[in-house]
């Protein structure tokens, strides 16, 4: 699935992390990348579980499941590719089950004591799904004394 | 190398080989430029040039090598990637440093193509641990940064930790004399 041009404001990509389904708007998914190796390093950034290598690009995995869920999910194999968070939203990756859809619909506010990273819900039929906030999804990630990413030569 | 950062694709280069060594620490393979590594010697062969310091301000720091004309904090590399704790056999005493490191093994000295940089969405120590990214051998392996072993907070802390020690050695030295 690549879906890198679609930039419509009423698309979105359904995904499922874990038994949860959620929505990304579609502008931001570059494509839904088969299983691929999972390259782990020490390092302290408590959001990012390793990097994979995807179209000659090294990329960051944000393990999603354990932001959302508050553990890994399981049997997430692939990975979708979008533009996450940070300076420039560099294409990150989030591991997923393979179960990925395209759908539209109008984003309803969603109500307040809801967590930042829900940025609203889509309603499809008489199913409502949470939009994700990729940002504050990452950001809501607890502190690890993190360093400021210095830019580099 | 097949694998590129985000940034060297948009900037239309993809760095210079360079020579590196690959070294084991617990379970976990790491790169160092090989023109930063002075030498590389066993912890056996050094029984004489360690001593053992006794500061808690730097964990990872346990002896002190006097090695030609420097005195080098060693770094146990273990500690500072807080890896699972091993028993190191092998030193890297670093070019023009002040530091030694203690390693598992050398896996073996190679050319990598190009360091790429470190995601953006890695935000923390490892940001000063590494320089950046090597693909080798479908397996992509942090090169190490040098001096990022021991910060300059660091160093200041372990110089006051072992002023005490050297000036009551030199009143040792200055009795005996």
């Amino acid at each position: 699935m690549i879906a890198g041009d679609n930039s419509s404001r009423n698309s979105f990509v359904l995904l499922r992390i874990g038994a949860h389904r959620f929505a990304l708007p579609a502008g931001l998914v570059a494509e839904l990348a088969p299983p691929v190796k999972l390259h782990a390093f020490p390092h302290t950034s408590n959001s990012v579980s390793g990097v994979i290598i995807r179209r000659r690009r090294i990329l960051p995995v944000y393990d999603a499941g354990s932001l959302l869920l508050g553990k890994q999910a399981s049997g997430q194999q692939f990975y979708l590719v979008a533009r996450c968070a940070g300076e420039g939203k560099e294409l990150s990756a989030i591991p997923v089950s393979g179960e990925c859809e395209m759908a539209t619909g109008q984003v309803q506010p969603v109500e307040s004591d809801r967590p930042a990273y829900v940025a609203g819900t889509l309603i499809i039929g008489e199913d409502s799904v949470d939009v994700l906030n990729l940002e504050a999804l990452i950001a809501s990630a607890p502190d690890t004394g993190s360093i400021h990413a210095e830019a580099q030569p | 190398m097949s694998a590129a950062g985000e940034r060297s694709d948009k900037a239309g280069h993809r760095g210079k080989p360079e020579a590196v060594i690959l070294f084991w620490v617990a379970n976990q393979m790491f790169a160092i430029a090989a023109e930063s590594v002075q030498e590389i010697r066993s912890t056996d062969g050094l029984a004489g040039a360690a001593n053992e310091i006794d500061q808690e301000a730097v964990p990872k720091v346990r002896h002190i090598l006097e090695w030609g004309r420097r005195t080098c904090y060693v770094v146990n590399a273990g500690v500072h990637f807080d890896l699972p704790v091993t028993r190191p056999t092998l030193v890297l005493i670093l070019r023009r440093m002040r530091i030694a490191v203690l390693v598992d093994r050398i896996d073996r000295m190679t050319e990598i193509p190009a360091v790429y940089p470190l995601p953006r969405a890695f935000v923390g120590k490892e940001r000063r641990w590494y320089r950046g990214l090597a693909y080798i051998d479908d397996s992509v392996i942090p090169v190490v940064e040098p001096s990022g072993f021991l910060s300059a907070e660091e160093f200041a802390a372990l110089e006051r930790a072992i002023k005490p020690g050297e000036s009551q050695r030199e009143m040792e030295g200055a009795a005996q004399a």
